[in-house]
């Protein structure tokens, strides 16, 4: 049974703890995530992969501007610098607080 | 023809491992590119590099604003359209990239 500590529990499901961030980010490739930049728009896609620089390529790529969907990719790479938080989207997330 | 969808897929995935893998990939096809400042890019990309510098051939340019009308107060959203023969984009403004949609 899993005790892990804090709210987050992304990426810590299963037998492996997950350790340090960039434990984090190996393990949520391949799923559905969210990314977040700075300007406020979200991307909600399949993660495919991403770098030492925090750039990321998606598949299957939404973009939502204020919650409202604008623009669909199939593939998408967002570089890095722009990027606030990546999360995964296995719960609704609620921008409202 | 499952197996070959499997190893396309396969070939893929494996194509992929980096995120600027899916940028190679596009390399001499026409490509979208978000930049900041509200500016959109279509055009062909022959070369790029670590920094996203990249060179964009035969290149339309789409400027969105949003202007405030004095009487209304409404907001009138804007497009003004160029095209640009050859054209040099400063990686540090960049913030998306898309091969095209191939359903599109």
């Amino acid at each position: 049974m899993s005790t892990g500590g804090g709210a987050d529990k992304s990426g810590g499901g299963g037998g492996g703890a997950v350790k340090t961030p960039s434990d984090f980010l190996k393990s949520i490739r391949g799923r559905p995530v969210v990314v977040k930049l700075n300007s406020g728009v979200d991307y909600r896609g399949i993660l495919a992969c991403l770098d030492g620089y925090m750039n990321i390529a998606m598949e299957q790529t939404e973009e939502y501007v204020n919650g409202q969907l604008k623009n669909k990719y199939g593939d998408a790479f967002i570089r890095g610098n722009n990027v606030l938080y990546i999360s995964t989207s296995k719960r609704t997330l609620t921008d409202d607080a | 023809m499952a197996a070959a969808a499997a190893a396309a897929a396969a070939e893929e995935e494996i194509a992929v491992k980096e995120p600027l893998d899916l940028i190679r990939l596009s390399l001499d096809e026409r490509i979208y590119v978000k930049l900041r400042s509200d500016r959109e890019l279509r055009g062909k990309l022959h070369a790029y590099d670590q920094h996203l510098n990249m060179i964009l051939g035969d290149v339309e340019e789409i400027v969105t604003t949003v202007e405030i009308d004095d009487e209304t107060y409404e907001e009138i959203v804007r497009t003004t359209k160029r095209t640009i023969p050859f054209l040099f984009v400063r990686g540090d403004g960049v913030i998306l990239v898309s091969p095209p949609l191939r359903t599109a």
